[in-house]
C-alpha cells in the first residue's frame, strides 16, 4: 500500500512544526535553567570569598594588636612589671578595635591584666591580679571611655591564674603567637576566639604572654546580612566540624555536659538543611578540602544547590558552606513551565492544522491529475483534453503519458490490423486447454470454418491425430523462438489433410506466467508437393547420374563379364574335346567345377549392375556397408586392372549403416573411379586405392585413399561443372555431396602426403 | 634343321584365361607356355622358338599393344593373336595394321582362335624360310672382297648400266678388271647371270633402293 501523497504532505508539515515548536521551547527552557543555575553557583561562590574576607577582615587587627602589644613589652615601653601602664596599653587597644571583647596579659609570675568590655558598671572593666610579696590580689576596676575610673573593688576569691590556661601554656610552648579554636566566652556567653602571643624578656626567654579576645558573633550577624537567594544561606564549619558561624547565631551554642556551653556540631545543628547538606561531610572528613566543591542535594523533596569553600588557612581552619534552593533562581522559570508547554502545544496544534490545510492545497492539482488519469485509462476521458491548472512536473508527465497513451493505442491498432488480416492464419490459444480465444479470417479459412465456429473448437480437434501431441507441446512452448516454425498435419472441416507450417509464441505476463498463445500458421500443402516433386527429380537426376556412369564403365563391365565366360568356353571346349578323344583318364570334373564358379562370378557381376541400375524408391533402409563396398568394388576391378591399379578394401563386417542403398554404392563407384583416373592419368609409381570404413558411436566414415596427385591449389573439387577430366561434365563429386548430405552425412577431401583422401560419413542403423 | 612344333604362348593377367585356355589347347595336343605379364613373357621369350602369341589386349604395366610395338621395334616377327574382353574398336584397327593375325573379343569361338592360331603357325613358318634365303645370301655376299662388294653394289643399283666399260669408267678403273670381278662375283654368289645377282640381292634387301630396304626383312 503506497502513502498517499497528501497525507504525507500533512503529516510531514503538521509533524515538522510540532516538533521545532516542542525543540525551541524545551531548549530555551533548558539553556536559561543551566544558565541561571550556574548564576546560583557563581553567587553561592562569591558569597563564600566575601564571608572569608568579612572574617579575616574582622580578626586580622586582633592579631596585629597583639604583635604590636608584645613588641611594647619586649622593647620595656611598657614595664611589664608595672600593671597599671599595661593596663592602659590594653584599654587602648581595646577601645580602638571594636570587635575586640577583651585585651589582657599575664607573666610568668602568674600576674594577669585582663581589660574587657562590659555593660555593669562602665563601659570598660579591668581585671588585675598581681601579687605583692606572696600575697595574691585581685582587683576590679570600671572605667568609662576615657579611661576615667568609675569603680574598682577586690576580688578576694578569685583564683584565676594565666599561667595554666591553654592560650598561655600554647603560646609560650610554641613561642608563636597561636589562635584558639572559637569557644563560648565564659563571661559574655558569646562566641569568640582569642589570640595569644608571647612576649620575650632581653634574654630571649618568655616572659609573658599577651591575648586579645575576639568576639565572632559579629560574624553570624554578618551572615545574617547576606542576601543568598530568598532562602540561601552561609555558614561556616570550624575544622573539627562546630558550626561556628550561622545566620542564626541561636543555633551554634548548645550546653556541654559541664553545664557550660559549646558549639553544635554541623551533624547536629538545628538547620536541617544544612545539617542534610554538610552533616556527611563530618564523617567523611572531607570538611576543608583543597578545592572548592559545588554541588546539588535533596531535603524534603527539594533540592538545593551548595558550594563548600576550602579551609581560609592553615591559621583559620574553617570552611565555608552556602547553600541555597534552586528554585530561588528557576523557581519562576519552572512555575512557567507548564505555561510554556501548553502555549507550545498550542502553536504546535494551530501551525499544524495550518500544515493540513497547506499539504491538502498542494495536493489537491495532485489528485485532481489522478483522477484524470483514471478516467483516461478507463476511456471517460480523452488524454488529449485540456489538463487543469497543475504543476509543470504533472504538465511534463500528462505529455508522457498522452504520447503513451497514443503509442499504446497505435499499436493496439497495428496488432489489430496484422492479427485481423495477415495472409497467415492467427489464433491465441489459451495454453492449456488449447481452447481457441481469437482468431482472424484467415486462420478459419484454412480449415474451413465460419469465423464464429472456429472460437468454439481446440486445437486439439484441428490436429491431425497422429501430430496431436507434439502440436499441443509446440503450442504450449518455451520461449518464443523466430526458427521454431514446424510443419505438421491438420485436418480440415471436411477431413481432409492439410500440411501447415506453425508457429506458436508465448505470451506471458511480467511474472513470466503464461498468458497466452499466439499460433501463426500457413497452409504449406502444395509447397509440400513441390518438395516431393523436386525430391522425386532429385532422384530421377542421381538415377541418370548412375545410369550414365555405367554407361561410362560399359567396356570395362563387358570386360569383367567376358572374363568368366571366356573362361566357361574354353573349359567347356576342354571338356567336349577330352569327351570325344579316346583319352578317358582325363578328370572332367575340376574344369566343370570352376567352370560352375566362373558362372557364378558372371551373375554376381550382373546383380551387383542390376542393384546399381535400379531406380531407388526406398529413400532410407538398413543395409550391410561392407558388402555394399565389395559390390561396389566387383564393378570397377576390370576398370582399375587395365589401368593398373590395385583397388583394396578394409571393411569390418556387418557394419550397418542407414540411408539408401544405391545411392551409397554410387557415391563409392564415383570416389573409386575418380581415384582410377587420376592414377591413370599420372603415371604415377604408387597405384593404389584403399577404401576403409572407420566405424563410430553414431556414424561410420568412409574413406577413399588414393595414390593421385590430388588437385590444384584454389581447385574445388565438389563445385559443378568444375572438372580436370578431359571427357567430364565436372557433376559427379557435386551429386556425391548432394546424396552424401540428403543422408545426414557430409562429404570432404583431404590431402597427405602422397595421397588423396575422399571421405564422407553416413548415420549408423540404430538397430543392429 | 630338325622340325620342332610350334608353341602357343598365352599371356594374360588374369589367371582363369590362363588355366582355361591352356587346358583348352594342350587338350588338343598344342605346346602351350602362359605368362602373367609382357615383362614375364619378354624376359622368359626366345626368338628361335617358332610359334605363335595369343596376346590378352588390357593388362596392367604394359598393355598388348605396347608389348606389339616393342616387339617389332625389336625385329621380333612372331605373329601375334589379340584377345580383348572390352573390344574397343579403334584400338583392334591399331593392332591389325601392325601386323596382328586378328583381334578376338572374349569370348570367342574355339575354332576361330585354332584357325587363327594355324595361320599364325604358318606365317612364322615362312618367315623363318624367308630369313634362311636372307642369311644365306648375305653370308655370300660377305664373303666378296670390298672391290667385289663395290662393283656388286654398282651393278645392282644401276642395272642398265652393264657393259664392262661403263662400270669401269663409273669407278675409274679398267674394263678389265670389271670383267674379272663379275666373274668372281658370279661365282661366289652362285648366280650365273648379272640379272639374276640383281634379283637375288633386291629379293633379299642385301643391296637395293632405300625404299627397298625397309621391306619385311630388313
Amino acid at each position: 500500500m503506497k502513502v498517499s501523497l497528501g497525507l504525507l504532505l500533512a503529516v510531514c508539515l503538521a509533524g515538522l512544526q510540532f516538533l521545532a515548536v516542542t525543540f525551541v521551547v524545551f531548549s530555551s527552557y533548558l539553556t536559561s535553567e543551566r544558565v541561571l543555575l550556574d548564576h546560583a553557583r557563581n553567587l553561592l561562590s562569591d558569597v563564600g570569598l566575601n564571608t572569608i574576607q568579612n572574617a579575616r577582615g574582622f580578626l586580622y587587627p586582633a592579631r596585629a594588636a597583639t604583635e604590636l602589644a608584645s613588641q611594647l613589652a619586649e622593647n620595656e615601653v611598657i614595664a611589664s612589671h608595672d600593671l597599671e601602664l599595661l593596663e592602659k596599653l590594653l584599654f587602648q587597644q581595646l577601645r580602638l578595635s571594636p570587635q575586640f571583647a577583651g585585651v589582657y596579659y599575664g607573666d610568668e609570675g602568674g600576674n594577669f591584666v585582663y581589660v574587657k568590655r562590659d555593660t555593669g558598671l562602665g563601659p570598660f572593666r579591668t581585671k588585675i591580679i598581681k601579687h605583692v610579696e606572696g600575697q595574691r590580689e585581685t582587683e576590679l576596676i570600671w572605667r568609662d571611655n576615657k579611661y576615667n575610673l568609675v569603680r574598682s573593688s577586690l576580688d578576694p576569691n578569685d583564683t584565676f591564674d594565666p599561667r595554666l590556661r591553654p592560650w598561655y601554656q600554647q603560646a609560650a610552648e610554641e613561642k608563636l603567637a597561636i589562635w584558639t579554636d572559637p569557644y563560648i566566652f565564659f563571661t559574655s556567653q558569646q562566641p569568640g576566639i582569642s589570640v595569644a602571643s608571647p612576649v620575650f624578656d632581653q634574654d630571649g626567654d618568655i616572659s609573658g604572654v599577651i591575648g586579645v579576645d575576639i568576639e565572632i558573633s559579629d560574624i553570624s550577624r554578618f551572615l545574617a546580612s547576606l542576601e543568598i537567594g530568598e532562602n540561601g544561606r552561609a555558614l561556616i564549619i570550624n575544622r573539627n566540624g562546630d558550626v561556628i558561624a550561622h545566620p542564626d547565631q541561636s543555633l551554634i551554642s548548645t550546653e556541654d555536659e559541664n553545664g557550660g556551653q559549646r558549639f553544635v556540631s554541623i551533624d547536629e545543628i538545628g538547620d536541617p538543611v544544612a545539617r542534610a547538606a554538610f552533616g556527611g561531610m563530618l564523617a567523611s572528613g572531607e570538611i576543608g578540602q583543597a578545592g572548592e566543591t559545588t554541588s546539588t542535594f535533596v531535603v524534603d523533596g527539594e533540592k538545593y544547590v551548595y558550594t563548600v569553600k576550602p579551609r581560609i588557612s592553615d591559621v583559620l581552619p574553617w570552611t565555608i558552606a552556602v547553600y541555597a534552593p534552586e528554585n530561588d533562581f528557576i523557581g519562576a522559570i519552572k512555575s512557567n513551565r507548564v505555561a510554556n508547554i501548553w502555549i507550545a502545544a498550542g502553536i504546535a496544534l494551530l501551525t499544524g492544522i495550518a500544515g493540513v490545510f497547506l499539504a491538502l492545497w498542494i495536493y489537491r492539482p495532485v489528485e485532481a491529475f489522478a483522477v484524470r488519469s483514471a478516467l483516461i485509462s478507463q476511456g471517460e476521458l480523452s488524454p488529449s483534453d485540456p489538463l487543469p491548472s497543475t504543476y509543470a512536473e504533472l504538465e511534463r508527465v500528462n505529455e508522457t503519458l498522452v504520447h503513451e497513451i497514443a503509442e499504446r493505442k497505435k499499436s493496439q491498432r497495428e496488432y489489430g490490423r496484422t492479427f485481423d488480416f495477415s495472409t497467415r492464419g492467427m489464433a491465441q490459444v489459451e495454453p492449456e486447454t488449447g481452447l481457441i480465444l481469437r482468431a482472424n479470417a484467415r486462420f478459419g479459412e484454412i480449415f474451413g470454418y465460419e469465423a464464429n465456429e472456429i472460437l468454439e473448437l481446440s486445437l486439439k480437434d484441428l490436429c491431425h491425430p497422429e501430430d496431436v501431441e507434439t502440436f499441443l507441446n509446440q503450442a504450449a512452448g518455451e520461449e518464443p523462438n523466430t526458427d521454431d516454425s514446424q510443419e505438421r498435419r491438420c485436418l480440415t472441416r471436411d477431413g481432409s489433410v492439410l500440411w501447415l507450417n506453425i508457429h506458436a509464441i508465448m505470451i506471458r505476463d511480467d511474472n513470466g506466467e503464461p498468458l497466452h498463445a499466439v499460433v501463426t500458421i500457413e497452409n504449406v500443402s502444395h509447397i509440400k508437393e513441390k518438395e516431393k516433386e523436386i525430391q522425386q527429380l532429385n532422384r530421377d537426376l542421381v538415377h541418370t547420374a548412375r545410369v550414365n556412369m555405367m554407361s561410362h564403365m560399359a567396356t570395362s563391365l563387358a570386360h569383367e563379364l567376358n572374363q568368366p565366360l571366356t573362361a566357361i568356353t574354353q573349359n567347356m571346349d576342354a571338356a567336349l574335346h577330352m569327351m570325344s578323344a579316346e583319352a578317358p583318364g582325363h578328370d572332367l570334373e575340376p574344369i566343370l567345377r570352376e567352370s560352375e564358379t566362373q558362372a557364378h562370378r558372371a551373375g554376381d557381376i550382373i546383380r551387383s549392375l542390376r542393384d546399381f541400375l535400379l531406380k531407388d524408391e526406398v529413400l532410407k533402409e538398413d543395409f550391410d556397408l561392407s558388402e555394399l563396398i565389395e559390390q561396389s568394388l566387383q564393378l570397377l576391378r576390370s576398370e582399375a586392372r587395365v589401368n593398373g591399379v590395385f583397388v583394396g578394401s578394409e571393411v569390418e563386417h556387418g557394419t550397418r549403416v542407414k540411408g539408401s542403398r544405391v545411392q551409397i554404392a554410387q557415391v563409392l563407384v564415383n570416389l573409386v573411379r575418380n581415384g582410377i583416373e587420376a592414377i591413370a592419368d599420372d603415371n604415377a609409381r604408387l597405384r593404389d586405392i584403399l577404401v576403409t570404413a572407420k566405424v563410430g558411436d553414431k556414424d561410420a566414415i568412409i574413406s577413399v585413399v588414393d595414390t593421385g596427385p590430388g588437385f590444384a591449389e584454389g581447385f574445388d573439387p565438389f563445385a559443378r561443372f568444375e572438372t580436370t577430366k578431359k571427357d567430364g561434365m565436372g557433376l559427379g563429386l557435386s551429386i556425391c555431396k548432394t546424396i552424401v548430405e540428403a543422408h545426414g552425412g557430409k562429404l570432404w577431401f583431404e590431402r597427405s602426403d602422397t595421397r588423396s583422401h575422399f571421405c564422407f560419413s553416413l548415420p549408423r542403423a540404430t538397430k543392429e | 634343321m630338325t622340325e620342332v612344333q610350334p608353341c602357343v604362348f598365352i599371356v594374360d593377367d588374369d589367371e582363369v584365361i590362363r588355366t582355361s585356355l591352356s587346358r583348352a589347347l594342350i587338350a588338343r595336343g598344342m605346346t602351350v607356355q602362359a605368362f602373367t605379364s609382357a615383362d614375364a613373357f619378354l624376359r622368359a621369350y626366345d626368338d628361335d622358338k617358332p610359334g605363335c602369341l595369343v596376346l590378352d589386349y588390357g593388362m596392367p604395366h604394359m598393355t598388348g599393344l605396347e608389348l606389339q610395338q616393342l616387339l617389332a621395334a625389336q625385329g621380333r616377327t612372331i605373329p601375334i593373336i589379340f584377345i580383348t574382353g572390352h573390344g574397343g574398336v579403334p584400338e583392334s584397327v591399331q593392332a591389325i595394321k601392325r601386323g596382328a593375325i586378328d583381334f578376338l573379343e572374349k569370348p570367342f569361338r574355339q575354332d576361330t582362335l585354332l584357325d587363327r592360331i594355324r595361320i599364325a603357325f604358318q606365317k612364322d613358318a615362312q618367315a623363318r624360310e624367308a630369313r634362311k634365303v636372307i642369311d644365306a645370301a648375305r653370308v655370300k655376299f660377305d664373303r666378296l672382297t670390298d672391290r667385289e662388294q663395290e662393283i656388286a653394289e654398282f651393278v645392282v643399283l644401276n642395272p642398265a648400266t652393264t657393259s664392262s666399260k661403263d662400270v669401269a669408267r663409273a669407278l675409274d678403273i679398267s674394263p678389265r678388271t670389271v670383267d674379272h670381278h663379275r666373274a668372281r662375283i658370279l661365282e661366289k654368289m652362285e648366280v650365273k647371270s648379272v640379272v639374276a645377282l640383281v634379283d637375288l640381292c633386291r629379293s633379299t634387301g642385301i643391296l637395293g633402293s632405300v625404299a627397298d630396304r625397309g621391306g619385311i626383312l630388313r
